[in-house]
């Protein structure tokens, strides 16, 4: 069974190339979101296994729409990966890095980087 | 019976003996003369002590006239002088007034000179005109003098005797008497050479001080010889004796003691006043220079600073805005490189993106430190540990370039509060540049050590006088030309070619360093190359 895994990022582009590398791999059922406000209802009717989380958005950020999940009972299954622009490689340490319990990716990210390490956050 | 001068004497017109006198000098050739010794300027002995004074010019002239030497037999004071004339250990006295008491045992000259009689006091007093006028004042007096005379037996005179002048004049200057009477010349002299510039005049008396020669009864004959002598002294030849040592009326104001050491104080504090006005003109130009210095450099700092906080503020706008794109031609990349068949040099334009981006991401990274600069994790550290873990990192490079690394780091520095990671970014930016400034087969040096500015030591960041942890990196390379040194620290200047360097290494290194309270200087090194200094100040505990 494909795991669900919902894109949010204001970039409409940046949203269709994550979508078109995931589901290359055959393996996900991807949904995007470009507005962040509406992630959250989005989050309800798709249920996803993982949010992959833009941290800059217009309105709201990326780590405000994980706690709103978080604090939903019947959302709180899913995993959170945050890809962000800003934090650097540097900091992630060429790799997903695990600040305050969430995961982080600087962008830009390599896709079999992105997919690497949402293989091993559904299956902690 | 009269004769011509004698033999002895010398010839001068109008001078008349008669063989009676001459022969009474021939027989008395010697004469013992006893002048007061404390009645300047009439007579008294000098520092020197010589007989000096008015009379002795006359005494001079009467022995040159006379064909007599005057043998001088000195007394302590005026009523010492007059007993060694009664007692006949001297037989005349140069300067004395006629009385009828001193009759009884002196012969005495015609008066030769006059002196005028006034009164000196400390006070202003009501004008003093006559002897009735000194009545109710405590008077000061040398004792056996003619104002002595004049003065005893008069009713109501408080009469206080001196054994001199100089004392009596003393005594009004302290107030112990009110007023001091005597010769005006002879008070004027003392008081000036005294320095009792309190005293003033405040009376003149009547009738003049007649000063005769007197000689002693025994040698009564002398006396109408004297007269003579004295006779035939010109009106120009006394002029010239009063002239010489006396003076008319108060002495010039430039004179006196008083306006000597009031203008010798005016002047001392006005060149007081000057050295300190010098002295303080050239603290405040040295201070103008220094604060001049300090404001541009200030100045320089601060332009360096909003240039360093604008780049930086823009950058992590600059960042976020170029990453986001970034990572969508990453993605895209990564999908063509998915769905796309091999082949035609599509593996090779991936590959180009892919390398594209990573650079790309390198710029960004660099900007990035910009907005981030200023936040450190310090922990104490050992500055050799770094130098050793950076070199680690640059070794691959280094061995690729064929680079040998020469250290001399000192052992047991003390620690320095630090971010070792930045430090280490720090330290691999300089190796880093030094191995790209060097043609192959370079050589870098690096050394540690503690030492203490001081002000012959070249290159020196801190001040001179503060105890630093340097560190030197020198590379042998072809060293910085003067136009690049100055521009090595602006954001974005770099010699490096087109792709190998962003030009924000340099300035982001000082930055850190600045961060740590430390300094970071380039120049090139006296043997050839450039050598990076990097200083950091020593806590007190850790002065040398």
């Amino acid at each position: 069974m494909k795991k669900r895994i919902l894109v949010v990022d204001d970039e409409v582009a940046m949203t269709r190339m994550v979508k078109l590398n995931l589901e290359q791999t055959g393996n996900y059922e991807v949904r995007t979101e470009n507005k962040g406000r509406l992630a959250i209802d989005a989050a309800r009717e798709f249920r996803p296994d993982l949010m992959l989380l833009d941290i800059m958005m217009p309105g709201v950020t990326g780590d405000e729409i994980a706690a709103q999940i978080k604090q939903d009972p019947s959302l709180s299954n899913i995993k959170f990966i945050f890809v962000t622009a800003i934090v650097t490689r540097d900091e992630t340490d060429d790799s997903a890095a695990d600040i305050g319990g969430n995961i982080f990716l600087a962008k830009p990210v390599k896709a079999q980087e992105l997919i690497e390490t949402i293989e091993r956050v559904l299956a902690s | 019976m009269l004769a011509v001068v004698t033999s002895t004497a010398c010839a001068q017109p109008g001078l008349v003996l008669s063989d009676e006198e001459q022969a009474w000098l021939q027989r008395h050739s010697v004469i013992r003369l006893s002048p007061d010794p404390n009645f300047a300027p009439v007579e008294w002995f000098n520092q020197h002590d010589d007989y000096s004074g008015v009379s002795s010019d006359y005494a001079r002239l009467l022995e040159q006239r006379l064909g007599i030497r005057f043998e001088i037999v000195r007394g302590k004071n005026w009523k010492d002088v007059l007993s060694l004339v009664k007692v006949g250990e001297a037989d005349a006295l140069s300067a004395i007034v006629q009385t009828p008491e001193r009759e009884q045992f002196l012969a005495f000259s015609q008066p030769y000179f006059r002196l005028k009689r006034a009164v000196f006091s400390n006070r202003p007093l009501e004008r003093i005109n006559s002897l009735d006028d000194l009545k109710g004042h405590k008077i000061a007096v040398v004792e056996g003098s003619w104002m002595d005379e004049t003065l005893t037996g008069k009713a109501n005179m408080s009469i206080n005797r001196f054994q001199d002048l100089a004392t009596a004049l003393i005594a009004t200057s302290l107030g112990v008497t009110d007023v001091t009477g005597s010769a005006f010349d002879t008070m004027a002299f003392t008081r000036r050479d005294e320095g009792l510039t309190n005293l003033r005049l405040v009376g003149e008396l009547p009738h003049d001080i007649p000063l005769s020669f007197a000689v002693s009864r025994t040698l009564a004959p002398l006396a109408p010889i004297l007269d003579k002598a004295l006779a035939s002294i010109t009106p120009a030849e006394a002029a010239q004796i009063r002239s010489r040592w006396v003076e008319i009326g108060e002495p010039p104001f430039w004179d006196r003691p008083v306006y000597r050491y009031t203008a010798l104080g005016l002047l001392t504090l006005l060149l007081a006043g000057m050295a300190v006005v010098i002295i303080w003109n050239r603290m405040l130009n040295a201070r103008v220079r220094e604060r001049s210095q300090q404001l541009q450099d200030a100045q320089a700092q601060l332009i360096h600073a909003e240039k360093m906080e604008s780049i930086g503020r823009l950058s992590a706008g600059v960042a976020h805005e170029v990453k986001n794109p970034l990572a969508i031609i990453q993605m895209g990349a990564d999908y063509l490189s998915q769905v796309m068949t091999p082949g035609g040099g599509v593996g090779e334009v991936i590959a180009d993106i892919d390398d594209a981006v990573h650079r790309a991401d390198q710029v960004i990274k660099g900007l990035l430190d910009f907005s981030h600069d200023d936040e450190l994790e310090l922990k104490p550290g050992d500055i050799n540990a770094v130098v050793e873990d950076s070199l680690r990192l640059v070794g691959h490079e280094f061995r690729q370039r064929d680079i040998q690394v020469e250290t001399e780091l000192a052992p047991a520095l003390p620690p320095v509060a630090m971010d070792a990671n930045r430090i280490q970014q720090v330290l691999i930016n300089i190796l880093m540049n030094a191995a790209q400034a060097m043609e192959n087969a370079g050589r870098v040096r690096i050394c540690s050590g503690l030492g203490e500015n001081t002000p012959n030591l070249e290159n020196y960041l801190f001040p001179a006088g503060e105890s630093v942890l340097r560190l030197t990196i020198a590379d042998n390379g072809s060293g910085i030309s003067e136009e690049n040194l100055a521009k090595l620290f602006d954001p974005f200047f770099t010699t490096k070619p087109v792709g190998a360097g962003t030009g924000l290494g340099l300035s982001v290194s000082r930055n850190i360093i600045e961060l740590h309270g430390g300094k970071l200087g380039i120049c090139n090194a006296p043997g050839g190359g450039a050598q990076v200094t990097i200083e950091f100040r020593l806590e007190a505990g850790e002065k040398l």
